[in-house]
């Protein structure tokens, strides 16, 4: 998987392009950069990793947020950060060797599962699969080695945390609805990998929600899914010293309150029943229930605090934090959200950056396990649809260079095999719900209003689910330098491995 | 979307013999293993081949599944004859039940997943079937399994599946009406 060159090499060759580094980027930012990477480089590594993954982020959800929130001159966070690249996320097809073997068997377009896997594990592996490669093999993950290696650990997210992209560094499972409570064979058995059903004692067929009760791979727990935890399972987790924050066994929500007072080193906090509520709706909503439940960015300094606290004169820590609603929200083709959530993990990204900059022993990675829904920004008035009943003809008939291959022959006629039609969802025979979505932007004179023609920021959707795109990846402090330029999701395992010395 | 739709049935007389054990377990434990237990009672998860260094495969205190889950009120509800009962799960607030309806060994329904819905990866509903003493007979499931290669629901909000469970054979003569729940739900 690793096409980078050794940590040592890496170091010294960071000595050299820090000074470059900084100059493209925002002046603070880079100073704080140079000053990091000079530092970390003389001992070829850093001590902490914060890796910030938006689900579902990818590079258009990133511009629109940009020019929605900052306008087009303006700035992210997350586009501060001085080393940018993009991520392959391709996976595979169960049972399938990894790359360069004879049986390699690519599948193009990735989910949560596979890519989690693949950044947590460094192998290829199908859609639906944690913590096992193709053929179903148990592969240890980053946390588990960091946390062996006496490293602090933290999972965060917005979803449930037997979610994919949590769990994908704290589990091990064929099939990832195995979430729980309950093992049921159809959710956890994969005998197409299996060749036939195993045993419940196996790990891999074990619910998630039981394996992160009681694995230990991470010291700080923060997120949603509190119905797939229980009585046991909190009883397993006072019993290795988590402080538990609302309550598995009564399924008592956690709140913001809670989690500012936590005090101990281990803590268990899940603030929902299942996913975590949008950002819009606890800020509409300031006296409902979910208006108790912490923002990400709020989740990812009490994470850091709790973890870094414990960290001084120990090894350090490694982070992961989630914004998942980000695709969550771009699978039901909302923009609106979409991008609040975008803008929610960037604060969250500052956080990150900012505890960085101070530290200047942290390297921060931000990127995104998989594109959503094909968003793309289009100019004013010039939507189609791609799944429209009478779409148009993709060939020109004065200058056929110009067509596509393969090409429709003729406009107005769907194409069944390449289209689902306009069912896309509840309310799909309403043209108007496939018109754009357009917002105002700081760029916008006073008085324009999302929603209207006069909106400067025009979005669509090509479909509701992943596509195969490359996601961004943006990056700070020693050993960025090897997630410039284009990378392939299995190399964050070996960079991440080495930063924090806990891979070959 | 290619899933496999399947209804499986348990025997009756095994459910009778977990009584105890559901009676006693928590709402949310969704009873199909112990809770953690005595030393001396406990069971090792383990993965069966090697383990890989590093891979956190063993489970200290955690009792393996034995099958199929249930739900605790699957053998304390009482449905009067023609009629079907709710069984309480885990998951109450994600879903609606419509259109319930029992005759002749089978109940159906309409189940409606309310809470955000990309996909919808895993369902089990849980039907008991009783007899004219609300005694529970046996059991049967639908179970909707979204495999690694399917085609996205798309943006729907709301997942609707039917379902229509239809008691064992031998118990049809004796059944009188149903009890249903869902002890298994993923969507995303």
């Amino acid at each position: 998987m690793s096409k980078l060159m050794s940590p040592r090499a890496a170091a010294a060759t960071l000595v050299v392009l820090s000074g470059l580094t900084g100059s493209a980027v925002v002046s603070t930012a880079a100073t704080a950069t140079a000053d990091s990477e000079s530092r970390t480089s003389a001992s070829g590594r850093v001590k902490n990793v914060i890796y910030l993954v938006g689900d579902g982020m990818g590079r258009t959800h990133v511009t629109a947020a940009r020019q929605r929130y900052h306008g087009a001159d303006g700035r992210l966070v997350m586009e501060t950060l001085p080393s940018t690249g993009q991520v392959a996320t391709y996976a595979v097809n169960e049972s399938s060797g990894q790359p360069g073997a004879a049986d390699f068997s690519p599948n193009y377009v990735t989910d949560s599962a596979s890519s989690a896997t693949a950044w947590a594990s460094g192998v290829k592996t199908y859609n639906a699969a944690l913590g096992v490669d193709a053929k179903g093999k148990t592969v240890p993950t980053l946390m588990e080695l960091a946390k062996d290696k006496g490293y602090r650990t933290g999972n965060v997210s917005t979803a449930e945390v037997t979610d994919a992209t949590p769990a994908g560094q704290m589990s091990h499972a064929l099939a990832r609805g195995c979430q729980g409570p309950s093992y049921s064979a159809a959710s956890c058995q994969n005998a197409e990998v299996t060749g036939s059903a195993v045993p419940t004692s196996d790990v891999r067929v074990t619910p998630i929600a039981d394996q992160i009760a009681r694995n230990g791979t991470a010291d700080v727990i923060l997120g949603g899914g509190l119905a797939r935890f229980d009585a046991a399972d909190e009883a397993a987790l006072r019993g290795q010293g988590y402080t538990v924050l609302g309550s598995p066994a009564s399924q008592t929500v956690a709140t913001k309150d809670d989690l500012a007072a936590a005090r101990s080193g281990k803590v268990f906090g899940l603030f929902n029943k299942g996913n975590l509520t949008i950002e819009k709706y606890k800020r509409e909503n300031p006296t409902s229930v979910q208006a108790k439940e912490p923002a990400l960015p709020n989740m990812t300094a009490r994470a850091i605090s709790l973890l870094s606290s414990k960290a001084r004169g120990a090894k350090g820590f490694y982070l992961q934090v989630e914004g998942a609603l980000i695709d969550k929200r771009s699978h039901a083709n909302d923009a609106a959200q979409a991008l609040e959530e975008t803008k929610a993990f960037d604060d969250a990204v500052k956080v990150a950056l900012d505890f960085a900059k101070r530290d200047r022993n942290t390297m921060v990675i931000v990127t995104a396990d998989h594109e959503c829904a094909g968003f793309n920004i289009i100019e004013k008035g010039t939507y189609t649809n791609a799944e429209a009943l009478t779409p148009p003809a993709n060939v020109d008939s004065g200058n056929s260079a110009n067509n596509s291959t393969p090409g429709r022959p003729t406009a107005g006629a769907k194409d069944p095999a390449r289209s689902s039609g306009p069912v896309n969802g509840a309310g799909s025979a309403d043209p108007k719900n496939f018109a754009p979505a357009t917002f105002r932007t700081p760029d916008d004179p006073a008085g324009v209003r999302d929603g209207t023609e006069d909106a400067s920021l025009w979005l669509s959707y090509l479909s509701g689910n992943h596509t195969g795109a490359d996601v961004p990846i943006f990056s700070y402090g020693a050993g960025s330098k090897g997630l410039e330029g284009s990378i392939d999701n299995t190399d964050l395992f070996d960079v991440v491995g080495r930063a924090l010395r806990v891979t070959g | 979307m290619r899933h496999r739709v399947r209804q499986l049935t348990v025997l009756g007389i095994v459910l009778v013999a977990l009584a105890t054990g559901l009676a006693t377990a928590a709402l949310n434990g969704v009873g199909n293993r112990e809770a953690d237990g005595p030393a001396d009672t406990r069971n090792r998860v383990v993965r069966t081949s090697a383990e890989p260094t590093g891979a956190r495969t063993s489970l200290p205190g955690l009792v393996p599944a034995r099958g199929e889950p249930d739900l605790p009120g699957l053998v304390t509800v009482r449905p009067a004859s023609g009629a079907v009962a709710r069984l309480a799960g885990p998951f109450d607030d994600r879903f609606r039940l419509s259109r319930l309806d029992y005759a002749s060994g089978r109940v159906s329904g309409v189940l409606t997943v309310t809470s955000d819905v990309s996909e919808l990866l895993e369902l089990q509903v849980l039907a008991g079937f009783y007899d004219g003493d609300g005694r529970l007979l046996g059991t049967g499931r639908f179970v909707h399994h979204l495999d690694g290669h399917h085609e996205h629901a798309g943006a729907d909000p709301h997942a609707i599946e039917r379902f229509a469970i239809v008691a064992p054979r031998r118990i049809q003569p004796r059944a009188v009406s149903a009890a249903v729940g869902v002890p298994v739900l993923v969507n995303e």
